[in-house]
């Protein structure tokens, strides 16, 4: 598509209007008309839709009219989280998106919502613009968070982070021996909180972002484990490196006996369904906790 | 590491009274969940038929001094009351991290799927419904300084000098 011939149509598929604010910020931080970019009214004008939200029920159709409509060469831009993923709508009783499932889209601009500079930015990427100061403009403001890393030797795999994350962004997957921790892009809302709740400080929000992308399933970070699995059932149980984690911690704060720790060393390769379904294995935690507080008592 | 200050009390399990009759775990359900929902109690019975000593066993917190799970908590939501000598857990503090899961020998903390957070045994914060309604007396409410020498009794051979 040449620069020329970019003529948008913004589409609200029922978000909250914080994206299409941004959107029109943008629109205002440059000279649309010097860049060959006109807004249209009509669908049928156009051949760059821009979409925000999620889509409910009511708008699908709308959205597909829409689509339809255009003139070829078609491209859609998916902006904010709600596009990509339906955001805080994800599970609304009303909700039919996300809008990748309606139509094909091949920009995702990621935030909730993104900044207007972000959105110019994207676009001129996608129309192969060249747009003075760009730089300057996208240039993230001090204290600015940036996207979630994950160092790979310091998570232990816990997955605190996912519990956390209020967007479901982290995922926990793998198969038995190995466990990964994958930070989605299309989910992110770059809120910190899986930084400040990791025990192991393996995540950190670092300045600069990638804040538009064209894989749906396209990760920021993610981490790979290796799970040890149970010594008396043989289950997939949790990554070597949590255990460590742990016996380092309980090392640190507290005065355990060369007999203790041996014993505690082995529990700690049981799983916890075993240990709480083995009479033997019960007998054998109460005889540490026995040691232990027979320790601590003089 | 927080202790106990002396004079508190603590749960303790005698195998060869208990008569498997699991009330103790429906009463603890009853009581942290409003339902009997026996798989979130906080105490578990366990009885073994098969056994020929030994068929009892109890998977209940012993609110330890020098607690594990306390000392891995990541973010202080487990946390030992040295007047009451209690070890709780906080459900706002907590961030679902399992270390407690994995650091107690005997797992008594538990994670709850449906608040992403680990639970486990907060002694009712007083009067613990699992020894009310134990009618063998198996379980039951002990000095602290005694419950060292029962469960040392129970649980560690004479010649287990660790």
């Amino acid at each position: 598509m040449s620069a020329q011939s970019t003529r948008i149509f913004r589409f609200d598929a029922s978000g909250c209007n914080g994206c299409d604010i941004e959107v029109l910020e943008a629109s205002a931080l440059v000279s649309l008309g010097e860049l060959g970019i006109e807004i249209v009214e009509r669908p049928e004008d156009a051949n760059l839709l821009i979409v925000t939200g999620g889509s409910n029920l009511k708008s699908k159709r709308e959205l597909e009219n829409a689509y339809s409509g255009m003139q070829a060469p078609k491209t859609v831009v998916a902006v904010g989280s709600c596009a990509a993923t339906m955001g805080i709508f994800k599970g609304g009783y009303a909700m039919a998106g996300p809008i990748d499932t309606i139509i094909p889209i091949d920009l995702y601009i990621t935030g909730c919502p993104p900044r207007p500079q972000v959105i110019l930015a994207a676009l001129a990427d996608v129309l192969h613009l060249n747009v003075e100061g760009m730089a300057e403009l996208l240039r993230t403001p001090q204290g600015f968070r940036g996207d979630p890393h994950v160092d790979q030797d310091k998570c232990v795999g816990c997955g605190a982070c996912a519990h956390v994350c209020p967007a479901d962004a982290i995922e926990i997957a793998g198969n038995g021996s190995e466990r990964r921790v994958r930070f989605m892009h299309k989910d992110c809302i770059f809120c910190g909180s899986c930084q400040d709740v990791c025990p192991s400080e393996a995540v950190e929000l670092r300045a600069g972002r990638k804040e538009w992308f064209q894989a749906k399933d396209a990760s920021l970070s993610e981490a790979r484990l290796s799970v040890g699995a149970c010594i008396l059932c043989g289950a997939p149980y949790v990554p070597g490196a949590q255990l460590t984690w742990a016996l380092r911690r309980i090392d640190e704060k507290v005065a355990v006996d060369t007999a203790d720790r041996n014993a505690l060393q082995r529990s700690l390769n049981v799983c916890p369904r075993c240990r709480r379904k083995n009479i033997g294995e019960v007998r054998e935690a109460k005889g540490i906790l026995a040691s232990l507080a027979r320790r601590s008592s003089t | 590491m927080p202790r106990s200050q002396p004079g508190t009390s603590v749960i303790v399990f005698e195998p060869n009274l208990c008569t498997g009759c699991r009330y103790c775990e429906i009463a603890c359900a009853v009581w942290h969940c409003g339902e009997i929902d026996v798989t979130r109690s906080r105490i578990r019975i366990l009885f073994d038929e098969g056994r020929a000593t030994e068929r009892y066993a109890a998977v209940n917190c012993q609110h330890c001094d020098d607690a594990l799970c306390c000392a891995v908590c990541p973010s202080e939501a487990l946390q030992k009351d040295e007047k009451t000598g209690w070890v709780t857990q906080n459900s706002t503090k907590c961030v679902g991290c399992e270390m407690c899961i994995v650091a107690c020998p005997l797992s008594v903390p538990f994670f709850d799927a449906e608040l992403k957070v680990a639970q486990k045994c907060d002694f009712c914060l007083g009067a613990p419904e699992c020894v009310k309604h134990c009618s063998s007396g198996a379980l039951r409410l002990c000095a602290r300084e005694e419950a060292v020498q029962v469960n040392a009794r129970l649980y560690l051979s004479a010649k287990d000098d660790r």
